[in-house]
């Protein structure tokens, strides 16, 4: 599979509950944070696949 | 548990009552016979505009809100209004309206029928209310469930002689139960009964049993509101001076480019659903907020927020 650019449309309410939940020190910014929320749900999905 | 006795009364089969109870106070709604549904409402009694909202309750607890669960009024007001201290049968409804005049004489041809929204109207008139101010109720000992195919369903009850809900005000309230009118229906098994009616004092254990509900900024008052005042008119007339306000508008949009590696473009095509066709953004904006709701929100499985979900 290739990589790719996505762009992801986020509100200013949107942004500033994933700004507030960066200040919580789950990620550095923005961008990390989405990845994170993809690499986590990914785990989450093999963790079930594998059950 | 000795509890000082304000009051009692029996209901008798087609009637309600509007009591006046002070926060602090327990109201106890008990079967005499068994075998009957009672519907509930209750009202700030201080603003009738803030009511008993089932919508609200039912989102927070459910369809059956039972003792522990708290009976809450409508946004933008949003606070517990009532706690259910105790409920010896664990069954009731937010599911159905109250019936009505309009259901007896569309169903069964009825001229005239005890109906709930009609004594609900008469007991609250009692204080002035009209019966455009009768809302949805809380209808006690009653057993609905939805069916496969989405629809509310009643079936027969079967509660004992003794069987009661008691409700401690959390703030002061006009409550009006009344003896549901369904007697052609399953909801009281096709018969009307009698129930007694007892306000009490709580106790500082009663007190001290009913949890504490978040008090937030977005609970507002009269007088947070741009137009406070109640229309005391019929008629619906255009405000020429209105001009909107509405929260946090205009929404903007900001894009963000994401580069993703070979192996996360995998992840992003495995987890995405197949609502969003080939839209990579909107497949990876809900991953993100399907994390967020799983990681912060109680109630994620539901999709439902409820009061208290908030995890921090």
């Amino acid at each position: 599979m290739a990589g790719r650019t996505v762009v992801v449309r986020l509100n200013q309410q949107q942004l500033e509950l994933i700004d507030r939940t960066i200040q919580r020190g789950e990620a550095a910014d923005r961008v990390s944070l989405i990845r994170k929320a993809l690499r986590e749900q990914a785990g989450k999905q093999r963790g079930a696949d594998a059950r | 548990m000795d509890r000082n006795v304000l009051f009692e009364m029996t209901l008798m089969p087609g009637t309600g009552k509007a009591l006046e109870m002070k926060a602090g106070q327990i109201l106890r709604i008990e079967q005499i016979e068994g075998l009957q549904c009672v519907d509930f409402n209750c009202f700030n009694l201080h603003d009738y505009k803030e009511f008993m909202h089932c919508g609200r309750t039912r989102t927070v607890h459910g369809f059956h809100p039972t003792k522990g669960d708290f009976l809450w009024s409508a946004p933008p007001r949003e606070r517990a209004l009532m706690y259910i201290l105790e409920d010896t049968v664990g069954r009731n409804d937010v599911l159905f309206p109250r019936c009505s005049a309009y259901v007896y004489e569309s169903a069964y041809g009825f001229d005239a029928h005890t109906n709930c929204h009609d004594i609900q109207a008469e007991a609250q008139r009692e204080y002035g209310l009209t019966p455009d101010d009768v809302h949805d109720s809380f209808n006690l000992f009653m057993y609905t469930e939805i069916s496969r195919d989405g629809r509310a369903t009643i079936t027969r009850q079967d509660t004992k002689p003794g069987d009661h809900v008691d409700l401690l005000a959390l703030v002061d309230v006009l409550a009006v139960p009344n003896v549901c009118g369904a007697d052609v229906m399953r909801t009281s098994n096709f018969a009307l009964k009698p129930i007694k009616l007892t306000l009490f004092e709580a106790t500082e254990a009663d007190l001290a049993a009913a949890p504490k509900t978040p008090i937030l900024r977005s609970q507002r008052t009269p007088k947070d509101f741009r137009n406070p005042t109640i229309k005391a008119d019929r008629k619906l007339i255009r405000d020429s001076s209105y001009v909107a306000e509405f929260v946090n508008t205009p929404i903007r949009l900001e894009d963000f480019a994401i580069e993703l590696s070979d192996e996360e473009a995998a992840m992003l095509d495995r987890l995405r659903l197949p609502v969003y066709g080939k839209d990579d953004g909107a497949a990876l904006r809900d991953i993100l907020f399907t994390w967020w709701e799983q990681k912060f929100l109680g109630a994620a499985e539901s999709g439902a927020p409820a009061i208290g979900d908030r995890k921090a």
